[in-house]
């Protein structure tokens, strides 16, 4: 679902990254304290495996793309602060290797998708995990794709309103919420949903084969 | 940060891209965007169908979605629709030319860390690529009849599993090595 660059004007980018680059730095002080030889392998491996997923990118008319995060399967195998850097890596590689997403919309996509698609994970699998940890696992998953769909598709709609010429025409992206709104969250409905099946497999794998060292 | 040509390569891309949401004026993003094609090099042509293809879609759900309701509701301003596609195609044109002259690795050699993620997780992902492929290779060569859609999600599904545990597998044995000659120890 991320956003790519030159739809976002300056005046949002540039707070973005002044929110950003403190979640980055307490990220990063949290994992190098995390990270042993045991988790760094399997990050590596499920850092990978999100870059895949995020690369099979279906064009939405919202301005953005629909695909799979793999978020969710990151923040309950390693928890908020390494699933938030290992999914910033993501998105850089992806800006880096493939041109997709892009700089200036890297905080954006790395704090909604990122940050709060992985705090939505960790807060539902805690709340609900004690009661029924397959329901919670999918609930979670489901939850936290809509929820970064619906903070995406707030920040480009936002965009007509914030950044417009002396006649009142827009700069940036040209469509408001109640275009971006429906036209993200239907598909994301639906893409949450195979998400959610393909999170519960692996999440199943994972706890078998003892992975989830940090379980959210 | 120790800098080289490729390093200094990737900051003024970074500065390009951010710069050029700094500029409104249709005009200038044209000559900008002529001027990155000029400058590209030769198998310019061969990048600008690269980054072509790589917006197309976005371009053209946007720009038919703002002409549609620009006709629909009498708002239509065609220079909305000349900026946001010159901007798009001047940040596309900008990040291919980058793609293809800039040695990413050589280009982080300043940031070790960087670096070392870096080749870690693209040689996870070519393990991820070369175990699908293997997998495709394998059931085609013992099917004489296309998989229906259900042992398609049923494969998927067990190519994604067992595709996990060689990657593990292959990522501790790098790691172990990795650790043992020295190389995890900043």
């Amino acid at each position: 679902m991320h956003i790519p660059d030159g739809l976002l004007s300056p005046q949002t980018f540039i707070p973005a990254f002044a929110i950003a680059a403190p979640a980055w730095w307490w990220a990063s002080r949290r994992a190098r304290r995390q990270l042993d030889d045991a988790l760094l392998p399997r990050l590596a491996v499920f850092t990978a495996f999100a870059f895949l997923l995020s690369t099979l990118m279906l064009p939405l008319p919202g301005g953005t793309s629909g695909h799979a995060l793999g978020l969710a399967l990151l923040t309950l195998c390693f928890g908020v602060p390494l699933a938030f850097l290992a999914y910033t890596l993501v998105l850089v590689l992806q800006a880096l290797t493939l041109g997709a997403g892009g700089l200036t919309a890297l905080p954006v996509n790395a704090l909604c998708m990122g940050l709060v698609g992985a705090l939505v994970v960790a807060g539902v699998y805690r709340g609900l995990g004690g009661l029924h940890a397959a329901t919670a696992v999918v609930l979670a998953t489901w939850l936290s794709v809509m929820l970064s769909a619906t903070l995406v598709a707030l920040v480009l709609g936002v965009q007509p309103l914030i950044a417009r010429d002396a006649d009142g025409a827009p700069l940036f992206f040209p469509f408001g919420p109640a275009v971006t709104l429906p036209a993200i969250l239907l598909p994301h409905a639906v893409l949450a949903t195979a998400e959610a099946a393909l999170t519960l497999l692996v999440w199943r794998h994972a706890r078998r084969r003892q992975w989830l060292a940090r379980v959210a | 940060m120790k800098p080289n040509r490729h390093s200094l390569a990737l900051l003024g891309w970074a500065a390009a891209v951010v710069t050029s949401t700094l500029v409104h004026e249709p005009a200038v993003l044209a000559a900008a965007l002529l001027g990155v094609l000029l400058l590209s090099g030769r198998g310019r042509w061969a990048l600008a169908t690269r980054t072509l293809k790589a917006v197309a879609a976005v371009v053209l759900l946007i720009s038919l979605g703002y002409v549609g309701m620009g006709w629909l509701g009498g708002t239509l301003d065609t220079a909305v629709l000349l900026r946001l596609n010159l901007r798009l195609l001047l940040i596309a044109m900008l990040t291919a030319w980058m793609l293809r002259d800039v040695p990413l690795i050589t280009a982080l050699s300043g940031l070790p860390s960087a670096q070392r993620w870096l080749v870690i997780v693209q040689a996870q992902v070519a393990l991820f690529r070369r175990l699908a492929e293997d997998y495709r290779l394998a059931r085609r060569s013992r099917s004489t009849v296309a998989p229906t859609l259900r042992q398609r999600y049923l494969g998927a599904g067990s190519l994604t599993l067992a595709a996990l545990d060689k990657a593990v597998h292959n990522a501790e044995t790098v790691t172990q090595a990795m650790r043992a000659r020295g190389a995890l120890d900043d």
